[in-house]
C-alpha cells in the first residue's frame, strides 16, 4: 500500500456514498481477522492432529514402514491388552487420590485466605502461586531425591523413628501417592486463587444477615459459599479431570525415563502406555487407538462431572 | 504471500483509519501464518560443501568433527546431539516418517534392528563405494546393518567390547585377590562369579555387583551364537536354553543377596558407585567415562578383569544416511574418512570408543594405552579381546521388547519384591503381549 496520508485528507468528512458499503464489508469482516491467528494455529495443531489420530487409529501403521488398513481391529487389541486395563486403572487411581484432596484443600485455603483478619494476605496468595511456576522437571527432581530409597531426606526421618526405608516407586500404591503428592503440590495453589477470587465476589452482607438469622459458619458455608462457588468449582473439576487423565510427565521422569514406570507397570499411565507404544515400538495406529480411547475416556469423565459439580450446593 | 485486496488502491488510501489498518494486518497475518506451515519444505542447506550430522550425548562426536575440520577445512559440519540414545532414534523415526532428515546420523546398535526393518528409508552406502571398505571392520559387527539383499546400512563407529571394573580397596578389605589376572581367574564362569561375590558378601555385609539384570543376565544372554532369534531369524526367546540359563543365573544372583539393588544409569546407582556400595560392575568399554563421571574420588582405586566367559558387548554405534538425505556425498565422504581405521585409532586415544577396526587391534598405540583412573589397566587390550572372542547372533525387530521384559523381571524380583518362581513365567507372558507372538 502506497496511500499517503495527510492531515487535510482525514480531517475531510468521509464521502458516504462509495465508502460506506465497502467499510460496512470490512468491519463485518474484521473480527474474523482478529480472531483468525488462533483458530488458524487451532486448525493446524490442534484439529488436523485430533481428526488424523482417528484416521491412524484404523491402521497397522509403522511410521517409517508400511501403513495396512485393519479397520477396528487396533481397539479389539486393546481391550484384551492387559496392560491397556493395568494402564487405565493406574490413571484413575493417581487421578483420584490427587484430584479430591486437592481441591478440598483448596477450598479450605481460599476460606482461610479470604478472612478479614488475614495479615499479609497479599504475600500467601502469591505464594501459593510459586509450585505452579516451577517447571515440573525441577519439582520431580526434587521430589525424587526426597522420596529416594536409599538417600532420601523422608526415610531418613523415618529412620530416626526405625522404620526401615520404603521404596515408594517399587509399588503401585507407593508411587501413585508419591506421583499424587507432586500433582496436588503443583496445582492446589493455582486452584485456591480461583475459588478465593470467586469468594470475593460473594457479598458480605449475605453472610451477615445469614448470621443474623442464626446460620452458623458450617450452615453458611454450605449454603451460601458452595452455591456461590458452584461455576468455578464445575471449572476446576473439570480442568483437573482432564489434566489428571492425561498426566505423563512426573510418572516418566520418577522412573528415570522408564516408559514401563516401574518393572510391573506399577505407575504406567495411559499416556506413557500410548507413548511407549507409539515412539518406544514405533506402533502408531496402536498409539492412536490408545490417544482415541484416552480422548473418549476424558469425554464421558468430565461430562459425567459436570453433571455430578453442578448438582453441588443446589437446594435439593 | 500478500493479502489480496477488492478494493483499488485509491479506494483505500481514501477509507483508510487505524482501525482499518489493524483488520487487514491481522487477515494478513492469518494467511502468512497458513502459508509458512503449509510450505514446509527441506531446511537442509543446498550447499555441496555442508551437511547436517545428528549424534546422541555423551559419546563426543563433536572431537571427530572437530578433527575433520582440519582434514576437510572447506566443509561445514552441522553437528546435533539430539539427546540419549533412544531419543535420537525417535527424533530420526519421526523424521524419516515426514520430516527434514538429517545428512548423516548416529545410531545405537540396540535400535538398529528396528531401522533394518525398512532398509528403503536409508541410502545403500555399497553404492557409494562402502563395499570396497567393508573389509577393514569387525565381520560380525558389519554383518548387522547388511540387508538380506546385500545393502549396507551403516558403517560401525565402535563397539562395546566387555570386562568387569573392580574396587581394588574394597577386594582387599574383602580378602579377596586384588591383582586382575588373579581376579579373572575367580571367574572363569559366572557360577564362579556369583560364589566370588557370595564370598564378598560374607566377608564384608556389603554387595558385590550393582543389580543382577544388566552386569549379569545381560552379559550371559549375549555370549551364545543364538539369542532371542535363530540363525534363520526365528522367534527363539522362549525355547532358547541361553536365554533360559542367563535369567536363572540373574535370579541366583539375585537370592544369592550379592546385588545392591541399584538399577543401572539410576540416580541411586551413581550414587551407590560414588559411595561403594557394590564393588563390581560389568563395564563395557564406554561405561568407564560413566564411571569416571560419577565417582571422580575413586581414581585409582578401580581395575578391570575379564569377563565371565571370556567375551561380550553391549552398545556400538553406527553411522548411516537416511535415503532422502540433501547432500549424501559430503556426509559419506566424512564416513569414509573418519571411519578409517587410522581415524578409529586416534578417536579411540582421544575419547575412549573402542575401534571396529581389528587391524587396529594390535597396534601398540591401542595395545600400550593404560589408564591412571583404572590403575593402569591395558583397556585396549582388554575390551578388543572380548569383542574377537564372541560369536555374532543374529539380532531381530523385537530385540529391545524381549530384552526390556525379561531385565523388568529380574528388576522386579530384585528391587519390588516379585516372586522368582514366577519370574520367568511373567517375562515370557509379558513379551508375548508386547510382540503379540
Amino acid at each position: 500500500m502506497t496511500a499517503t496520508l495527510t492531515p487535510g485528507r482525514l480531517r475531510k468528512p468521509p464521502r458516504p456514498t462509495a465508502t460506506r458499503p465497502v467499510e460496512r464489508r470490512w468491519e463485518k469482516l474484521a473480527p474474523y481477522g482478529y480472531v483468525a491467528p488462533f483458530y488458524v494455529l487451532f486448525l493446524i495443531f490442534g484439529l488436523f492432529p485430533l481428526l488424523f489420530t482417528f484416521y491412524v487409529a484404523l491402521f497397522d501403521w509403522n511410521p517409517i514402514g508400511e501403513q495396512t488398513f485393519v479397520g477396528l481391529q487396533n481397539f479389539r487389541d486393546l481391550a484384551d491388552d492387559p496392560r491397556f486395563w493395568n494402564a487405565l486403572r493406574n490413571t484413575f487411581s493417581i487421578w483420584i487420590i490427587s484430584t479430591v484432596p486437592q481441591l478440598l484443600l483448596a477450598l479450605v485455603l481460599a476460606q482461610v485466605l479470604n478472612s478479614a483478619f488475614l495479615r499479609f494476605a497479599s504475600f500467601f496468595r502469591m505464594a501459593m502461586l510459586l509450585p505452579y511456576i516451577t517447571s515440573v522437571a525441577a519439582t520431580t527432581i526434587v521430589f525424587a531425591q526426597l522420596f529416594n530409597r536409599d538417600y532420601g531426606l523422608l526415610n531418613w526421618f523415618l529412620g530416626l523413628i526405625g522404620v526401615e526405608n520404603i521404596d515408594f516407586m517399587s509399588t503401585a500404591l507407593g508411587s501413585h501417592l508419591l506421583i499424587s503428592a507432586m500433582v496436588i503440590w503443583r496445582w492446589f495453589g493455582y486452584n485456591t486463587l480461583l475459588y478465593l477470587a470467586s469468594l470475593q465476589a460473594v457479598p458480605r452482607d449475605l453472610y451477615e444477615a445469614a448470621a443474623v438469622d442464626g446460620a452458623g459458619p458450617v450452615k453458611q458455608f454450605f449454603h451460601i459459599t458452595l452455591p456461590s462457588l458452584r461455576p468455578v468449582i464445575i471449572f476446576t473439576v473439570i480442568m483437573s479431570t482432564i489434566g489428571g487423565l492425561q498426566i505423563f510427565t512426573e510418572p516418566l521422569l520418577l522412573s528415570n525415563g522408564l516408559l514401563t514406570c516401574g518393572t510391573a507397570r506399577q505407575c504406567q499411565t495411559l499416556s506413557l502406555f500410548l507413548f511407549e507404544q507409539g515412539f518406544g515400538s514405533f506402533r502408531f495406529g496402536y498409539g492412536s487407538a490408545i490417544g482415541v480411547a484416552l480422548f473418549a475416556i476424558i469425554v464421558v469423565v468430565a461430562f459425567v462431572n459436570f453433571v455430578l459439580s453442578s448438582r453441588l450446593g443446589k437446594k435439593g | 504471500m500478500n493479502a489480496q485486496s477488492p478494493m483499488s488502491s485509491k479506494m483505500i488510501a481514501a477509507a483508510l483509519t487505524r482501525r482499518r489498518l489493524l483488520a487487514l494486518s491481522a487477515l494478513a497475518g492469518g494467511t502468512a501464518l497458513t502459508a509458512t506451515a503449509c510450505s514446509g519444505g527441506s531446511s537442509a542447506s543446498d550447499d555441496p560443501n555442508t551437511f547436517t550430522f545428528w549424534s546422541f550425548t555423551g559419546i563426543n562426536q563433536g572431537d571427530s568433527v572437530e578433527t575433520y575440520k582440519e582434514l576437510a577445512p572447506d566443509i561445514t559440519v552441522r553437528l546435533t546431539e539430539v539427546g540419549s540414545t533412544q531419543e535420537t532414534a525417535q527424533a530420526l523415526t519421526t523424521a524419516l516418517a515426514g520430516g527434514n532428515v538429517p545428512d548423516l546420523v548416529l545410531i545405537q546398535a540396540g535400535d538398529m534392528p528396528k531401522f533394518m526393518k525398512n532398509p528403503g528409508n536409508f541410502t545403500d552406502l555399497a553404492t557409494l563405494g562402502a563395499d570396497a571398505i567393508q573389509g577393514d571392520y569387525v565381520d560380525w559387527v558389519i554383518e548387522q546393518v547388511i540387508t538380506p539383499e546385500g545393502q549396507i546400512i551403516g558403517i560401525p563407529t565402535d563397539v562395546g567390547g566387555m570386562g568387569v571394573a573392580y574396587r581394588v580397596d574394597l577386594m582387599e578389605a574383602a580378602g579377596l585377590p586384588t591383582n586382575r589376572d588373579e581376579v579373572s581367574a575367580l571367574w572363569p564362569t559366572w557360577e564362579d562369579f556369583i560364589a566370588t561375590g557370595q564370598r564378598y558378601t560374607e566377608a564384608t555385609g556389603n554387595a558385590f555387583i550393582d543389580n543382577a539384570a544388566t552386569s549379569v543376565f545381560l552379559q550371559a544372554v549375549s555370549q551364545g551364537e543364538e539369542q532371542y532369534y535363530s540363525r534363520d531369524g526365528e522367534l527363539v526367546y522362549a525355547t532358547n536354553p541361553i536365554v533360559r540359563q542367563s535369567f536363572d543365573l540373574g535370579l541366583q544372583a539375585i537370592a544369592a543377596g550379592i546385588t545392591a539393588r541399584l538399577e543401572s544409569f539410576t540416580e541411586g546407582w551413581s550414587a551407590g558407585m560414588a559411595q561403594g556400595a557394590f564393588a563390581a560392575v560389568a563395564a563395557p568399554s564406554w561405561m568407564l567415562g560413566s564411571i569416571r563421571s560419577n565417582a571422580p574420588d575413586t581414581e585409582g582405586l578401580w581395575d578391570i578383569a575379564t569377563i565371565p566367559g571370556g567375551s561380550g558387548n553391549w552398545g556400538g554405534s553406527y553411522l548411516s544416511i537416511p535415503a532422502r538425505a540433501a547432500n549424501p556425498q559430503a556426509a559419506w565422504d566424512y564416513i569414509a574418512t573418519m571411519q578409517s581405521p587410522e581415524q578409529q585409532l586416534q578417536h579411540f586415544l582421544n575419547s575412549g570408543s573402542l575401534p571396529t577396526t581389528p587391524e587396529n587391534y594390535d597396534k601398540p598405540e591401542l595395545t600400550g594405552l593404560t589408564d591412571p583412573f583404572f590403575n593402569d589397566a591395558p583397556t585396549g587390550q582388554i575390551f578388543t579381546q572380548a569383542v574377537l572372542g564372541l560369536e555374532p547372533f543374529v539380532n531381530g525387530e523385537f530385540n529391545s521388547e524381549i530384552s526390556n521384559e525379561l531385565l523388568n523381571a529380574l528388576n522386579g524380583v530384585e528391587s519390588d519384591g516379585a516372586p522368582a518362581d514366577a519370574a520367568w513365567d511373567t517375562a515370557i507372558s509379558n513379551i508375548q503381549t508386547a510382540i503379540g507372538a
